[in-house]
């Protein structure tokens, strides 16, 4: 069985790094032992009743010293009320959870995509691939210059970066799946890893099927017990020629591109955020 | 049972997935989610909401089958010490009079839960249990089926729940649990649609605690048989208000979503108050509420 932990953190700080967008830096060496790019803790975001479901969060970065980092948007309820916790607090979380990204050591040249906060699970994934000497591409898509993270560090750190903004105001203008094709014509990858809004994951699952290269894309899904057993963040993927539905929450987050159902209408679908 | 908690069908799957969190062995009993005789998909997603102290579920009673639970689940669980009980659910009499038969084989389950009142299936046959003369059909015939202990899962969306209680109780149930989760609904004021992708779902968590509370204490003034209470129990407190009402045994659920440790924590609390209090044992508690 993985290890997994219920347990609390200290809070060591908690910094909005652009516009609505906060990194929170936790203190907990069992979770920042045990955790591998692509898993997630679950977080109780409010002390008390009010808050019954947990929230989870891809785990940002570790720094091998037993602290960590989750890297989130406030989009409702839950994300308000952590964005204000202070440091020394402590904070109830269960992790870490999750199947994690699958490294596979044989390949050299991988392509990371990211759109929007699902930024958040690849820079830890970028982390572990360089210092295991890999060559990196890059590209970073947001909605404008105000909420790109991580481009300078990025440019230094990896062989090539692509940007692209909604608003075009850094790098292409329009969605960074756009540049994917020039990306992978250039750079040859043996694996593409892909976290983001579904329909930039749709179109990246396309692109690299037509090529036949390995593709994982890291999925969210509303959560309720975070650990397998309620069978509230089920999504259809196909395995062995049947559809079945698998749990995001431990059968994931991370899957096989070619394995997901991406259906244009919503039917198992939906990340409404409670408000 | 070694101490009076249960885990709720429905939050705790089959007890693998709490296995590396809680110690399964120090459960007073554990029943698994819902098991049809057939496999289940269940309802679209989002099946879940957060509202004000509870959530809002449409699982849809998704499952393996009876046939598959048996083959692929039940060895783990009978390797521990816990007695496991089965609930079960059907769209007509006759799969649950099936499932208890097909239950009834097995050694290593010492009860069945029938789960008369999902509100969370649209075929219509699910709701057996608003009505008592349907219920009593699907008891009696259930009973016949098989002589392990009966458990029958009451619905609160009814209008007389002593009533129901009490009917079941006749057709031959061995023991009455309740609540099962309220009807409610939730909209999104962005996209005027409902939260849950099905529409109406099940309300439960710590908001429908006074609800089941008041339940409990009308069924167990009603009935003879014994009652298992349930209904946004977070803590000891929560449950020993059961307890007092005439409850002789509690179940867990929505709080196993707050913290994986709930029913360890529960059954410690409720020996902390028993000490503090100088009872020796749970027994001296139940139905002492003076109301």
């Amino acid at each position: 069985m993985p290890d997994i932990f219920n347990t609390t953190a200290k809070v060591l700080s908690n910094e909005q790094v652009v516009s609505g967008i906060f990194r929170l830096k936790l203190f907990c060496g069992a979770i920042a032992s045990a955790c591998r790019p692509g898993q997630f803790v679950h977080i109780q975001c409010g002390e008390g009743r009010d808050f019954i479901l947990r929230r989870p969060f891809s785990i940002h970065r570790k720094d091998g010293g037993g602290a960590f980092e989750v890297l989130f948007q406030v989009v409702g309820k839950g994300t308000k009320a952590l964005s204000n916790v202070r440091p020394r607090e402590t904070l109830s979380l269960v992790g870490p959870i999750g199947n994690g990204f699958e490294i596979d050591d044989g390949m050299r040249n991988i392509i990371l995509i990211s759109g929007g906060i699902g930024i958040a699970p690849l820079i830890f994934l970028a982390d572990e691939l360089l210092s295991g000497k890999k060559r990196l591409c890059v590209l970073l898509g947001a909605a404008g210059i105000g909420k790109l993270l991580y481009s300078i560090d990025l440019k230094r750190l990896v062989r090539k970066l692509y940007v692209a903004t909604d608003d075009g105001t850094s790098g292409y203008k329009g969605p960074v799946v756009d540049l994917l094709p020039e990306a992978i014509d250039e750079f040859k990858p043996e694996k593409i890893y892909a976290c983001g809004p579904e329909a930039m994951l749709k179109r990246v699952t396309e692109a690299s099927k037509d090529l036949s290269i390995p593709t994982e894309v890291c999925l969210e899904r509303l959560m309720g017990c975070g650990v397998g057993a309620c069978l509230s963040c089920v999504r259809k993927v196909k395995r062995n020629g049947n559809e079945v539905l698998a749990r995001v929450c431990v059968d994931g987050p991370v899957f096989d591109a070619k394995e997901v159902i991406w259906r244009n209408s919503d039917d198992f679908g939906g990340v409404t955020p409670h408000t | 049972m070694k101490n009076p908690v249960m885990t709720a069908s429905g939050t705790f799957g089959c007890g693998r997935e709490y296995s590396s969190l809680i110690n399964l062995d120090e459960l007073g009993a554990l029943v698994v989610k819902s098991l049809t005789l057939k496999e289940r998909f269940g309802n679209p997603t989002p099946r879940i909401c957060e509202t004000p102290c509870g959530i809002l579920n449409s699982i849809g009673l998704q499952n393996k089958g009876i046939d598959r639970f048996i083959e692929e689940d039940l060895p783990f669980l009978a390797s521990h010490d816990v007695p496991i009980i089965a609930n079960v659910a059907g769209e007509s009499p006759d799969e649950y009079v099936q499932a208890c038969a097909r239950l009834n084989e097995q050694d290593e389950i010492a009860g069945i839960e029938l789960n008369i009142s999902c509100p969370n299936v649209k075929k219509g046959g699910m709701l057996f249990g608003q009505d008592s003369d349907s219920a009593s059909l699907v008891v009696n015939a259930c009973r016949k089926a098989t002589e392990k202990p009966l458990i029958v899962k009451l619905t609160p969306n009814v209008a007389d729940i002593a009533l129901l209680a009490k009917k079941v109780e006749a057709a031959g149930a061995d023991a009455v649990s309740l609540i099962n989760t309220l009807l409610g609904l939730a909209i999104d004021v962005d996209s005027f649609r409902p939260s849950l992708a099905s529409g109406v779902g099940g309300l439960s968590g710590p908001a429908i605690r006074p609800v089941a509370v008041r339940m409990v204490w009308d069924v167990a003034r009603a009935v003879g048989i014994p009652v298992i209470g349930m209904g946004g129990i977070t803590d000891a407190n929560d449950a020993v208000q059961f307890l007092l009402v005439g409850a002789t045994a509690i179940a867990v659920g929505t709080a196993n979503f707050m913290n994986p440790s709930s029913t360890i924590r529960i059954i410690q609390g409720i020996e902390d108050f028993l000490k503090q209090k100088g009872f020796k044992s749970v027994r001296e508690i139940i139905g002492k509420a003076e109301v």
